[in-house]
């Protein structure tokens, strides 16, 4: 096989030489005045973003000295500790807790609710109603929850009016409650979006295809399993690799709710990360377990990215 | 539109009704005990914060309080106890002008990526938004220790920074797709007449960008208003910490405070995002739609 003439080439040979010249020139003019309205934001993010990222690479295969600094290599030290440490591999249960309740919960609730009330009498006023706490800050849906759950607070006395008899659970205090307490905050929070997204997507699918199988007998489940729910596909998969980041990454509502819990740095790995680093000045075993964060946050995007690729490729 | 009465069996479309309606009854139910806890936890804060704290004690937490006027005694407790003003100051700032400066850049960044042919565009694009792969904490400490070292910690001009390159990548995002979807003519006219890019820029793509510059921005204001992580991190001293930090701190001392006083903190702290909310609900709602589908 030839190779493949680059056009500069081609224009060289058919005897065009300077228009070839003029055409390079043009484009690297172009570059060039593209450059200076790219180089500001190219600055901020590679100085402020991309810098730390890798500084924090780096950080993770030292050993931190009070005088020198990050000077003194590690190798991966700071990665095998994390494999005795127990509260590591209690934040990191919790974690995965996180992760399964945040793929989970949030995209079946949305996704039921979307499905019942959708073109049902008062839609509108319920999907108001369910996105309001999405409005707040976590910081203060945290400080709302957190006397939510006091022992004698709003839910007990509900939960003591449902059974009859006096409850005092301290749900914020006690190893077998704090993560559920806290991940319903974050599906009472992040609900209304989820369902507010899978309605737009429904409202996307077209109308022929559900009208053309009801005409030809297809009853509702079969036209939801058949129809319905491929179409939908691309929106659940977004939705759920949103929900799994924000409830992996989650900090502001165990850092708020978290207080009176005695084993606060175990919630997760994103408060136990904090904790280390700048609780206890453990900065370079920090900055391996971010690296740690880091890796699996990256991971869930590439699945993300593979199977819209998937998804698109089978859609078209 | 037009019914051909004639032809309409009454009786089949009153049978569907009914059972139609049978179905939508036990919905309705359902949805009335999820609108319950969605909105009980909104009623619980609203009615706390106008309760004095023995009153709040005494009282079922969902008990209507004696009068209104508890609350201005709680307002000035919370304001001045979680020193509200420099909090609610500080994230307005870092908010408005971070967010401004943010979409700005993004804008330029933009215009840059879609009105120039060059090599390699794809490239710089990815270099601009691989700002928003990596989680948060993976910032955290590197910043922490380089603000350290060139004096931006516990200051306004490092909380800005950080802020506005935050909120860089995901408007150009959202930009470079709006401004591909402009036309070109009226810019190659202009150019025809001896504009400069600059000009171009100004005059003719900026203001045909106001829509998702407005939405974006929105949602830059919203996220640098509510961030906390990064302000307990960057800046947690009372002159400079966001709004946030205030009221975590402020909750961190639930033992001296009454749950009354710290819930009107936090309805202090949420007023400006609802006020925005509120006024500019459409845009909003078109500011959550670009984000999460986008």
């Amino acid at each position: 096989m030839p190779k493949r003439e680059t056009d500069d080439e081609i224009l060289a040979r058919i005897g065009l030489d300077t228009l070839a010249a003029t055409e390079k020139h043009r484009t690297r003019r172009a570059f060039r005045t593209a450059f200076f309205f790219m180089a500001p934001a190219v600055a901020f993010v590679s100085i402020v973003l991309l810098f730390p990222v890798l500084y924090n690479i780096y950080i993770s295969l030292t050993k931190w000295r009070r005088f020198s600094g990050f000077d003194e290599f590690a190798g991966a030290r700071n990665y095998t500790r994390m494999i005795d440490n127990p509260f590591f591999a209690e934040a990191l249960a919790n974690t995965a807790i996180w992760v399964v309740a945040s793929m989970t919960l949030p995209l079946a609730i949305g996704l039921g609710l979307a499905i019942l009330l959708r073109g049902a009498p008062g839609e509108g006023a319920f999907k108001n109603i369910i996105f309001l706490p999405r409005i707040l800050a976590p910081t203060v849906v945290g400080v709302l929850w957190f006397y939510v759950y006091a022992p004698d607070g709003v839910l007990n006395r509900a939960l003591g009016v449902a059974t009859g008899r006096e409850v005092d659970i301290g749900w914020l205090y006690q190893d077998n409650t704090v993560t559920g307490a806290i991940i319903a905050t974050f599906v009472w929070q992040s609900v209304g979006l989820v369902m507010v997204l899978i309605l737009l997507g429904l409202a996307a699918i077209p109308r022929d295809p559900i009208e053309a199988a009801t005409v030809d007998g297809a009853r509702p489940w079969q036209v939801f399993r058949h129809i319905t729910l491929p179409l939908l596909l691309p929106t659940l998969l977004v939705v759920t690799i949103l929900s799994v980041l924000a409830g992996f990454t989650a900090f502001d509502l165990l850092w708020v709710m978290g207080v009176p819990y005695p084993g606060q740095r175990t919630l997760s790995l994103a408060v136990f990360m904090y904790f280390e680093a700048f609780q206890k000045g453990a900065w370079a075993f920090g900055s391996a377990l971010a690296v740690v964060i880091g890796i699996v946050v990256l991971s869930v995007t590439w699945v993300q990215a593979a199977m819209q690729a998937r998804i698109d490729r089978m859609t078209k | 539109m037009a019914v051909d009465l004639e032809t309409l069996d009454f009786d089949q479309i009153a049978k569907a009704e009914r059972r139609r309606g049978k179905g939508s009854w036990l919905i309705m139910g359902g949805a009335l005990v999820m609108s319950a806890v969605w909105i009980v936890p909104f009623y619980y804060m609203i009615i706390s914060i106008f309760k004095t704290t023995p009153e709040y004690a005494q009282k079922h937490p969902l008990a209507l309080p004696d009068g209104v006027g508890p609350l201005i005694d709680n307002a000035v407790t919370a304001w001045n106890n979680a020193k509200m003003g420099a909090g609610l100051l500080n994230s307005f700032i870092y908010g408005s002008i971070g967010g401004a400066l943010a979409i700005f850049i993004a804008a330029l960044a933009a215009y840059g990526l879609t009105r120039f042919d060059f090599k390699g565009r794809n490239l710089w694009f990815m270099l601009i938004f691989s700002g928003t792969v990596f989680p948060f904490q993976m910032y955290l400490i590197p910043l922490f220790f380089t603000y350290q070292e060139l004096g931006l910690l516990n200051t306004h001009l490092g909380m800005l920074i950080f802020y506005t390159a935050i909120c860089i990548p995901f408007p150009v995002l959202v930009l470079r797709n709006y401004m591909n979807g402009l036309s070109r003519e009226m810019d190659e006219a202009a150019r025809m007449d001896g504009a400069r890019e600059w000009t171009v820029f100004s005059r003719i793509i900026l203001p045909n960008c106001l829509g998702p510059m407005t939405a974006t921005f929105l949602l830059q204001f919203t996220w640098i208003w509510n961030d906390l992580l990064f302000s307990t991190v960057l800046a947690n001293k009372t002159e400079v910490r966001s709004i946030m930090a205030a009221l975590q701190v402020f909750q961190g001392s639930y033992s001296s405070f009454g749950p009354n006083v710290i819930m009107t903190a936090a309805i202090i702290a949420s007023l400006p995002s609802l006020i925005l909310f509120i006024f500019l609900r459409k845009h909003f709602m078109n500011g959550m739609r670009i984000s999460n589908v986008g």
